[in-house]
């Protein structure tokens, strides 16, 4: 009662003596001024924070589902048909729980040329669900292409999230075969067995050439021919994409048949051959194999790091298996390959 | 009742101190909704400012480009760089293009798919564009090349020549 009684009479009082009145109607309107404008302000601050930290979110989200698009690639072929076009194919497994989506497939092929193309093709309903396969089967142009030559073929797909799924590289050669890269377990060396060439080697005042348009195939060569030359095609085929160096000591090996004990064998180190001329250049340099190239290697030499010709007294008759016997450095590490399944009969 | 208004007409002694008070009630409404007015106006200017900043900060993380392919021509001193808009906004520029910490804002854009000119790529979009790096670049090294957005983002690829 008392406390009612006080409010009346402190409003009575207030009414009949209106001094700082007006103090009280401006703290009032002070404080509605800041209660709304904190309020307001709040609110919407805490609104847009809000929005920002969902585009945040959303924006994770994306990154994370890209980073767990997985998949992988199986039985990729590259096959040129009707000069100027590629056939791609691939069977591409999503191994991830997300779908991908493909939406472009690109094309670079490359020979020792050098001549370089790509090429690249919008892919329609290529969607895979997680833990399906894709079947990649394209035709691309790539004006250029031959079957007269060797090329290095690379492709990728681009998802729509934006990760690229590059598929196996691979060499294709001149009649279409192709081989996957599969050095992994064999080497980074791989030879071409179709193109395994031998030369006459002819002297031109004090510097040995090797005489092109002697060219015949390696596999037969005539023993009064001599001395004579080997040729054969090398590509590096390293996953790691590392150059090879072929050292001075690299030979082209060859064990004839015999009997009583000892063996017979010829051996051809590595030269340098000018491309042009066929001239042999001494001292030997390093012969260096760049990456998913095809390239010459020569072999002409008795001694090894200068030129000795290989004459016809260090040759025998008959059925030999070779080895290519390479040794040197693949990027900075120490390298050796040998590469037996090549036979020769000289006759 | 009349008398006593009669009085109160005649008596004018406290009439002064009821107009003060009106006065400064007045004013102090005045003031006070002037005041009102004004921090509202304040508040709505930094509104706006920091909408516009978290508007262009959402923006810019939506953004994302990715490099599809980039190939030099040594030959002819021309770099083109295929890219997509992989992002979720759309409207993405390409303002100015790094190469070998060069600059370089005089891009034309182009669409993947049919080669128009285009300003601007949307969500998902594949387009190119064609430069001349200057100096040349030389030919087996790695570079790197920067892309800045019109929204400021940057994106940063490799390629070798």
């Amino acid at each position: 009662m008392s406390a009612l009684f006080r409010l009346r009479k402190t409003g009575r009082r207030l009414i009949s003596d209106s001094k700082g009145f007006s103090s009280i109607v401006g703290a009032v309107f002070a404080v509605l001024v800041m209660i709304s404008l904190i309020s307001t302000v709040f609110v919407w601050s805490l609104s847009q924070n809000t929005l920002y930290n969902n585009t945040v979110t959303q924006t994770r989200q994306a990154d994370l589902d890209r980073s767990n698009e997985k998949t992988v690639v199986l039985n990729t072929t590259y096959t040129p048909y009707n000069n100027s076009n590629v056939n791609v194919y691939a069977q591409i497994q999503n191994i991830g729980s997300s779908s991908i989506q493909f939406i472009t497939v690109w094309l670079y092929m490359s020979n020792s040329t050098p001549w370089t193309n790509y090429n690249f093709s919008s892919l329609v309903n290529a969607n895979v669900q997680g833990g399906s396969t894709f079947t990649l089967n394209v035709n691309l142009t790539a004006t250029g292409v031959n079957s007269n030559s060797t090329y290095s073929i690379s492709s990728w797909l681009i998802t729509a999230r934006g990760n690229t799924v590059a598929l196996q590289r691979t060499i294709v050669f001149a009649n279409n075969i192709i081989v996957s890269q599969t050095t992994q377990g064999i080497g980074a060396l791989m030879m071409d067995f179709q193109n395994f060439t031998c030369y006459k080697v002819k002297q031109s005042g004090p510097s040995y050439y090797l005489d092109f348009s002697s060219e015949t195939t390696g596999y037969t060569v005539k023993k009064s021919d001599a001395p004579v030359a080997f040729r054969v095609i090398l590509t590096d085929l390293d996953t790691q994409n590392r150059n090879i160096n072929l050292s001075l000591h690299s030979e082209f090996f060859s064990i004839f048949p015999s009997t009583g004990g000892n063996y017979k064998a010829a051996t051809w180190y590595i030269v340098n051959v000018d491309p042009a001329t066929g001239v042999i250049l001494t001292p030997f340099n390093s012969q260096i194999l760049n990456c998913s190239s095809a390239t010459s290697v020569y072999f002409a030499s008795k001694s090894e790091g200068s030129f000795t010709t290989v004459d016809s007294n260090d040759m025998f008759l008959g059925t030999c298996p070779i080895n290519l016997a390479l040794v040197g450095t693949i990027g900075t590490s120490p390298f050796g390959q040998n590469i037996p399944f090549v036979s020769i009969y000289v006759s | 009742m009349q008398p006593r208004f009669l009085k109160l007409l005649k008596s004018r002694r406290a009439v002064s101190a009821v107009i003060s008070n009106m006065i400064l009630v007045a004013a102090v409404i005045a003031v006070g909704f002037a005041m009102l007015g004004w921090a509202q106006s304040q508040s709505s200017n930094y509104t706006n400012q920091y909408g516009r900043a978290i508007s262009s900060d959402i923006n810019q993380l939506q953004e994302r480009i990715v490099f599809e392919y980039i190939r030099y021509d040594n030959a002819k001193n021309n770099l083109t760089v295929y890219l997509m808009n992989s992002g979720t906004i759309g409207n993405v520029i390409i303002a100015t293009v790094y190469v070998n910490n060069t600059p370089n804002s005089t891009i034309v854009l182009r669409l993947l798919s049919s080669g128009a000119s285009i300003s601007s790529l949307n969500a998902t979009q594949e387009g190119y564009f064609s430069i001349i790096p200057y100096p040349s670049l030389a030919s087996g090294a790695n570079y790197s090349i920067k892309i800045i957005t019109g929204r400021g983002s940057s994106f940063v690829g490799t390629f070798s020549t």
